[in-house]
């Protein structure tokens, strides 16, 4: 178990992505005051899920193919997913955003 | 059809041309390889691609490109092809995106064409595909001029001032009237005539002509009138009353390197009769600082016509800049841009936007008059005898000149077919010529014999 800095709060705007280099690599969130932590590497291709697009029912579609993903739970919701993205532990302590990750290593 | 026969059919010296030129289906293959594989094309403007990741989907004669911006700020010109099945990419006609993925099988690219991602990449290829080798195709030669954004598939071009020569200081006449440059406002209009694209590059390089009669009752009807719009100034309003041409001060064409453009001479900063009045009265404000940039000629040229070889036209005064694409031997795809000062205040560029359409757009007075021109004389061309006859082109034949006033390159007066001769040399020096060498050592060479005539 590693804890990971994110970055401050204020940082992260509503409907923006960090991509934390840990490993497995995991992004963080922000959407309308909520954060949330997913495997950053889509379940289907090569693509980095912090470049997805954001969407207000708190999900993400991947930028290169269009596969859906919750946040909360980081469900495979469409098409060509079938396997859901890791989800990960956030906290904010003193407006600083962390992620805990469990190593696969 | 050989050398000697592409040849034969333009006579620039005797001002003859062959109508096979518009309507023959092999010519036509050709010029997509020697003409639009060659020369340099205009794409998109620097303001509609501002941020990292925008894109402009375009064409370089039948070839589908995007133009994208780079997050190093730089602009990529690519092949809007995937490398896998050939299917067009992006269907977008702008926008901004993280990567480019094939609608079939989802071959994805990052924005600057290289190969991302394939799906299913290890089972289907068994990790053989070396991804390095299959990115998007790019445009060797990308250049900017002034905002316009240029680009070419030949490597042995010379570059895009070179390729200009005279004709910078006719567009810096269009482009540079106010600090900060300009910018497209409003999106792209876009439709297809049934003609060839000739018809109207070498309109917009050579033809004041057809003019006084073809724009006959556009004119009639969009004279200035203090009565016609209760709202804002009315349609030319502070403008002087005649057409640039009948104003009697005489004008200047100009040929060079297959481009040309005509103006006339005026002593006020008017448009034409056909902008409303905010635009003329923005004309006249905005005068000292585009004289002190211009010069005094440049300045007041607020009308006439301007093509760069090869499908490049644009209008001063009502703003429009088109590009022909073209779409077999008998038809084009016509793109219009409206281009404003980017200095100018946000109401101007709104009448502006307005102006430009009631002339020049798709259901523009002065556009619906050239357009049923061009569709016409294209449909003569479907007849057998029709096609053996030979155009006239000699109008002020012998009478070029070069100033001695600062206005530059081979001129003759506002109406004469100098450039349109220029035009179709260029074309048959390019249609036959080996390299670039050889093709500006022709063109100079025809100049040159213009001016000793």
């Amino acid at each position: 178990m590693t804890k990971f800095h994110v970055c401050a709060a204020a940082d992260l705007p509503s409907g923006e992505a960090k991509r934390i280099e840990s490993e497995p690599a995991v992004s963080v969130f922000h959407v309308g005051g909520e954060y949330f932590a997913l495997a950053d590497l889509c379940t289907h291709g090569d693509a980095s899920m912090a470049d997805g697009y954001i969407e207000d029912d708190c999900t993400v579609e991947c930028p290169l193919h269009a596969a859906r993903f919750c946040l909360r739970t980081g469900k495979a919701l469409s098409q060509p997913a079938y396997i859901d993205l890791a989800t990960y532990p956030v906290s904010i302590e003193d407006g600083e955003i962390y992620v805990t990750v469990e190593s696969a290593a | 059809m050989d050398d000697d026969q592409i040849r034969s059919l333009v006579d620039s010296r005797n001002g003859t041309v062959k109508p096979a030129i518009y309507s023959d289906a092999q010519l036509y293959e050709l010029e997509l390889e020697r003409v639009f594989g060659r020369t340099w094309l205009f794409l998109a403007h620097e303001s509609q691609i501002p941020k990292p990741g925008d894109f402009f989907n375009t064409f370089m004669g039948e070839d589908p490109v995007l133009v994208v911006r780079q997050k190093d700020g730089s602009v990529q010109v690519m092949m809007n092809q995937c490398r896998h099945r050939g299917m067009k990419l992006c269907h977008a006609d702008s926008g901004n995106t993280k990567a480019f993925t094939c609608p079939y099988h989802g071959w994805a690219y990052q924005v600057d064409g290289a190969l991302q991602s394939v799906p299913l990449e290890k089972e289907a290829y068994r990790g053989k595909l070396d991804k390095s080798k299959w990115g998007l195709i790019k445009a060797p030669r990308v250049e900017s001029y002034k905002g316009l954004i240029f680009a070419n598939w030949d490597e042995s071009a010379p570059d895009l001032v070179t390729y200009l020569g005279d004709m910078a200081w006719y567009l810096d006449g269009f482009l540079d009237r106010r600090e900060g440059g300009t910018e497209v406002v409003g999106g792209v209009h876009k439709w297809m005539i049934d003609c060839n694209w000739k018809f109207a590059a070498e309109q917009f390089c050579s033809d004041q002509y057809h003019a006084p009669y073809t724009h006959a009752s556009a004119i009639q009807v969009l004279a200035p009138t203090p009565q016609n719009k209760p709202d804002g100034s009315p349609l030319g309003d502070g403008q002087t009353e005649r057409p640039a041409w009948a104003n009697g001060l005489g004008g200047v064409q100009f040929a060079g390197k297959g481009h040309g453009s005509a103006f006339f001479f005026t002593e006020n900063a008017d448009a034409n009769v056909w902008v409303g009045g905010e635009v003329s009265a923005y004309f006249r404000e905005t005068y000292p600082e585009a004289e002190a940039r211009l010069g005094k000629v440049r300045a007041l040229r607020l009308a006439g016509h301007n093509t760069m070889f090869p499908t490049l036209s644009w209008l001063n005064g009502t703003q429009t800049l088109r590009v022909w694409h073209p779409r077999g031997p008998g038809r084009i795809e016509v793109w219009v841009f409206c281009i404003a000062d980017k200095a100018a205040p946000p109401e101007v560029k709104e009448a502006l936007k307005k102006s430009h359409a009631r002339a020049f757009g798709p259901a523009g007075f002065l556009e619906q008059d050239d357009s049923e021109n061009w569709i016409e004389v294209q449909k003569v061309l479907r007849g057998h005898k029709a096609r053996q006859t030979d155009f006239c082109m000699q109008m002020g034949l012998g009478f070029e000149e070069r100033r001695e006033d600062g206005i530059p390159g081979i001129t003759n007066g506002t109406f004469a077919e100098t450039a349109a001769r220029g035009f179709y040399q260029r074309w048959v020096d390019l249609m036959t010529g080996k390299s670039w060498n050889e093709i500006e050592a022709a063109g100079a060479a025809w100049e040159q014999e213009v001016i000793d005539a």
